[in-house]
C-alpha cells in the first residue's frame, strides 16, 4: 500500500522521530500517509497525546512507545466511513481549544493523569444536551476503541503479555480453571 | 493447413476434460487421472500452489494492517463479497471482488465465489455431514421437486471412499439420520456444549447435539503423510490456506495427487466459454476457451468432460453451450435447464448465556463447532411447512475485561482479564424448496469481458422459509430456555440467498429426461459424454454441509465413466 511507502519515507526524511522544534504547525501540509483525514503533524501530536493519556505506561509499555498512534491513524483513514472520519478529524481540530477555555490547558500540555480527568470529564457529558463537543466525545471514544484494540493485537503485547501461539497444536473441551495459572487469552 | 489443424487437434486433444479445479473438479481429476486417464483441467482463475501461495498463512496478528478488517473504502466497492464472514484481511485475495465478475441480481442474491486453483475449497468451513434417505427420499415423500434417482445405498460407499482420502474427524454417533462415517478421532465438545447435549438427549427425544464432523486431519497419520499433509494444528487460520495441510482443500490433497500420476495438466487463465457438440457424432467433442488474459480463443477436446464449475457457473456454460441440436442450451431439451434453483436458508440465530460450569473453561483453539442434526419433520410430517433445518451450535467461556476507564485503571483492566460466563450460540441450516420460478438464465445483452453472457439470477425465499424462520427461532429459544440459558437473543437477518454459499440445483438428477437433465450417474441424458458433478447436479438441498455430497458424487460418476469406456 502506498502509506507503508510514505510513512516510510516520511521516517526517512524525519531521521526516524520527528526532530521538528516545538513550533507552529499549522500551516503544515495534511500527512500523505492519511489522505483521507487531512490531517497535519501538529494533529498528530494532539493524538499522539491523547493515545498517552488513554495508556500511560504505567504498568506497561506505554502507547507511544509501541506507536499506538499510527495503527490508530491508519484505521481512522481507512476502515472508517466518511461521515464518521469528518466528525473524527474535526473532534481532534477542536481538543486543544476546548480544553484550554474548559480546563486552562491545551490537551497536549497535560500530563497523563490530568489529561485523563479531561478525558473523563468530557465523556461523562450529556450527550443528549451536550453539543459543542460531540465531535471530540466522538473522537476520544474512536480514538480510546482503536488504542486498545491495537494494543491487544500489537506484538508487545501478545508476545510478553499474553502471548499468541500460531500452533498451539489442540483443544481441550473441559479444563478445571484452578489448574490454568493464567487466563491463556490466545490459545 | 489440414495438416496444421491435425497437429492443433492432435496436441490438444486429452481422454478428459474437467473444467473447475475446486472442491469437486479436484475429486473428478484425482480420479480420472488415477484410472490413466489424460485428464486436462481448465480453470479459469490464477495459480494457487499449496503452501508457497498463501501468503498470509503464517503472519501473526499485528502484522496485518488493520488487523483483519477489510478497509470502508474496499467494502463500499465490494458490497457483496464484503457480506461473507471470511473475507478478511487474511484470506481476501482468495475471493472474487464484485466488480470483477458482475452478474445481473433480478432479486438480491449473494453470489459469492473464489477463481483460482481450489476454487472455494481454500475457503470453507470444513463441515462434513453426510446425507441419508431421509434426504434423498424428502422429494418423492413430501411432493417437491422430482425424486432423486439415488438413494444412501449407492452413495454410502463412495462417502467411506471419499472420507478416508479427505480425512474426517468426527464421532460415531449412530443416528440413522446422520450416518456415520469413516471418522478420525473426534474433537472434543466444550463443557457447556457437552452440557447441553446430556440435557437436549434427556428432555427432547429425537433430538440430538454432536461434535460435527469436520474435514480435519486428527488421526492416522502415516497414511496422510502419503499426500504430504499432517495433523491439523487447531490454528484456526484455515481461510489462509493450511502449510500443515490440517485441512482438505484441493491444493493440498487431490490436485498434488492427481499431478503425481503424470496424467494431469492443470491449465490455469482458462475461461471455459462453452461445451463444442458435434451433431454428426452427436456427442460433445471438447470445449470452447477463452484465455482470461489474452482474451484468445482455444478450442481443446476429448470424449469424456466433467463440469465443475460450482453450482451457478456450471448452468452459466450449458446455457451458453448453444448448437442447432441445442439451441437452449447443452441437454436442455426440456427446457429446465438453469431452474429449480435452491440453497440453504441461514437467516436466523439465537444466542444466549449459561452461568453453571464456572469452574471449567476450554483450552485451545477449535476448527469446528457443535451441530444439531435436522429433527423437525423427519420421521413424518409435523408443522404446517415443509422440511426442516439443522443447526450449528457452539459454546465458549467468556473472558471479560474492565475497559471502562482511561489511564492506569485501563492499563489494570487490560492485565487483568476474568472469566465470565459460558456465551453459547447456534445458527440455522434450513432445506429450502426447489421451485422452476427459482432459475438462473442468460442476459440477452449485457456479456463479460471474455464475451460471455452475464448470469441472470432470480431465486428467493417463500413463505416455507419464512415459517421454517419462525420455527427454529421457537424451537431453539425454548430449548435453550429449559436448559438453563440466560439473555436468549434471536435474530433475523434476512440476508440474501447465495450467502451460505450452497447454492444448488438447476441441472438436477432424475429418473425421467422429461423433468430432470442428469440420469443416476451424473450423466446429462441428452449427451451421456457430459457429467455434471457439484452443486449443479442436486434435484433437493437437503440440511447438511454439501461438499461432501458433491465429492461423493464426483468419485462415483468418474468410476462410472471408467466402467462405460471399458465396454
Ligand atoms: C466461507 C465458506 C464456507 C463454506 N463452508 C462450507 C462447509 O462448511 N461445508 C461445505 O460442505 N461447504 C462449504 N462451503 C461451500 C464449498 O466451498 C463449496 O460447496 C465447494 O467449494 C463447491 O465445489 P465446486 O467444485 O462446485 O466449486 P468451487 O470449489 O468453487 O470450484 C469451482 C472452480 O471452477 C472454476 N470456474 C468457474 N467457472 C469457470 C469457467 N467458465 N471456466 C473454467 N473454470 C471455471 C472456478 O474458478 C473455481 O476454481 C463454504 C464456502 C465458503 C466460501
Amino acid at each position: 500500500m502506498n502509506r507503508r511507502r510514505a510513512l516510510q519515507q516520511l521516517a526517512m526524511v524525519t531521521g526516524g522521530l520527528v526532530l521538528i522544534p516545538s513550533c507552529d504547525f499549522s500551516k503544515e501540509e495534511a500527512l500523505k500517509a492519511y489522505q483521507n483525514l487531512g490531517i497535519t503533524e501538529a494533529d498528530k501530536q494532539v493524538l499522539t497525546s491523547v493515545v498517552n493519556v488513554i495508556l500511560p505506561g504505567k504498568n506497561l509499555k506505554g502507547a507511544e512507545e509501541i506507536s499506538l498512534q499510527d495503527f490508530v491513524l491508519v484505521m481512522a483513514n481507512d476502515c472508517m466511513e466518511e461521515k464518521e472520519q469528518k466528525s473524527f478529524v474535526k473532534g481532534l481540530k477542536e481538543l486543544d481549544n476546548y480544553t484550554k477555555k474548559q480546563f486552562g490547558k491545551v490537551f497536549t500540555d497535560m500530563d497523563a493523569p490530568t489529561g485523563a480527568d479531561a478525558f473523563r470529564a468530557i465523556l461523562a457529558a450529556d450527550t443528549a444536551t451536550e453539543k459543542t463537543t460531540e465531535n471530540i466525545r466522538h473522537f476520544l471514544g474512536t480514538t480510546k476503541k482503536f488504542a486498545i484494540q491495537g494494543y491487544m493485537t500489537s506484538e508487545y503485547f501478545l508476545t510478553e503479555i499474553s502471548p499468541y501461539e500460531l500452533v498451539p497444536g489442540g483443544f481441550k473441551g473441559k479444563v478445571n480453571i484452578e489448574e490454568t495459572e493464567i487466563i491463556k487469552t490466545n490459545g | 493447413m489440414a495438416n496444421l489443424n491435425t497437429k492443433h487437434r492432435q496436441n490438444n486433444t486429452y481422454d478428459a476434460i474437467v473444467i473447475g479445479s475446486g472442491m469437486s473438479g479436484g475429486w473428478a481429476a484425482k480420479e480420472l487421472t488415477e484410472k490413466g486417464l489424460k485428464t486436462l483441467i481448465l480453470e479459469r482463475g490464477r495459480e494457487v500452489k499449496h503452501i508457497k501461495d498463501y501468503p498470509t498463512t503464517n503472519k501473526y496478528p499485528w502484522e496485518f494492517e488493520h488487523r483483519g478488517q477489510i478497509p470502508a473504502e474496499v467494502q463500499k466497492e465490494n458490497p457483496i463479497v464484503s457480506r461473507c464472514y471470511a473475507f478478511r484481511e487474511d484470506a481476501q485475495h482468495f475471493f472474487v471482488k464484485d466488480q470483477e465478475h458482475p452478474y445481473v441480481q433480478e432479486q438480491p442474491f449473494d453470489w459469492i465465489r473464489g477463481y483460482q486453483t481450489g476454487g472455494k475449497s481454500l475457503l470453507w468451513a470444513r463441515h462434513v455431514q453426510r446425507w441419508s434417505d431421509f434426504d434423498f427420499e424428502g422429494p418423492a415423500r413430501d411432493g417437491f421437486a422430482v425424486d432423486w434417482p439415488i438413494r444412501y445405498k449407492d452413495l454410502a460407499p463412495w462417502y467411506s471412499y471419499v472420507e478416508k482420502f479427505v480425512g474426517v474427524s468426527g464421532n460415531k454417533d449412530g443416528l440413522p439420520h446422520l450416518p456415520d462415517g469413516e471418522f478420525l478421532p473426534p474433537m472434543e465438545l466444550s463443557a457447556v456444549e457437552h452440557y447441553f447435549k446430556s440435557f437436549v438427549s434427556k428432555k427432547y427425544k429425537g433430538r440430538d447435539v454432536i461434535i460435527a464432523r469436520c474435514a480435519h486431519i486428527t488421526g492416522n497419520e502415516e497414511y496422510y503423510a502419503k499426500q504430504g499433509r499432517t495433523l491439523c494444528q487447531h490454528r484456526v487460520l484455515c481461510q489462509r490456506g493450511c502449510p500443515f495441510g490440517g485441512y482438505f482443500s484441493s491444493n493440498s490433497a487431490t490436485l498434488p495427487w492427481a499431478m503425481n500420476t503424470g496424467n494431469l495438466t492443470l491449465q490455469h487463465h482458462a475461461v471455459v466459454h462453452s461445451i463444442i457438440y458435434d451433431e454428426k457424432k452427436e456427442k460433445a467433442v471438447g470445449v470452447k476457451v477463452i484465455d482470461a488474459q489474452s482474451k484468445e480463443e482455444t478450442e481443446f477436446y476429448a470424449d469424456l468432460i466433467f463440469l465443475n464449475a460450482s453450482a451457478l457457473n456450471t448452468n452459466l456454460i450449458l446455457l451458453n453451450s448453444i448448437s442447432n441440436r441445442f439451441p437452449e442450451g447443452l441437454g436442455n431439451d426440456n427446457g429446465l435447464l438453469g431452474k429449480y434453483i435452491a440453497f440453504h436458508n441461514y437467516r436466523a440465530g439465537v444466542s444466549g448465556q449459561y452461568e453453571g460450569l464456572l469452574e471449567y473453561t476450554t483450552e485451545g483453539r477449535r476448527p469446528t463447532s457443535a451441530y444439531i442434526p435436522r429433527f423437525r419433520n423427519l420421521m413424518k410430517q409435523e408443522t404446517d411447512f415443509l422440511r426442516g433445518y439443522a443447526a450449528g451450535f457452539s459454546g465458549s467461556r467468556g473472558i471479560e475485561r474492565d475497559l471502562s476507564d482511561v489511564g492506569e485503571n485501563l492499563e489494570k483492566g487490560i492485565l487483568n482479564p476474568k472469566y465470565g460466563v459460558w456465551g453459547v450460540g447456534s445458527h440455522m441450516m434450513g432445506e429450502t424448496i426447489p421451485k422452476e420460478e427459482s432459475q438462473v438464465g442468460l442476459d440477452p445483452k449485457q456479456t463479460d469481458e471474455w464475451g460471455i453472457p452475464l448470469l441472470k439470477v432470480n431465486v428467493g425465499y417463500d413463505d416455507n422459509d419464512e415459517k421454517m424462520v419462525k420455527d427454529y427461532i421457537e424451537q431453539v429459544s425454548e430449548m435453550f430456555e429449559a436448559a438453563g440459558f440466560t439473555n436468549i437473543r434471536t435474530r433475523d437477518d434476512h440476508r440474501a440467498p447465495g450467502l451460505d454459499i450452497h447454492e444448488m440445483g438447476g441441472v438436477r438428477m432424475g429418473k425421467d429426461p422429461k423433468t430432470s437433465l442428469l440420469n443416476k450417474w451424473n450423466q446429462l441424458h441428452a449427451v451421456p459424454n457430459v457429467y455434471v458433478t457439484d452443486g449443479a447436479c442436486m434435484t433437493s438441498t437437503g440440511t447438511q454441509n454439501p461438499s461432501i455430497t458433491y465429492m461423493a458424487l464426483a468419485a462415483r460418476a468418474v468410476d462410472h465413466a471408467i466402467r462405460e469406456r471399458g465396454k
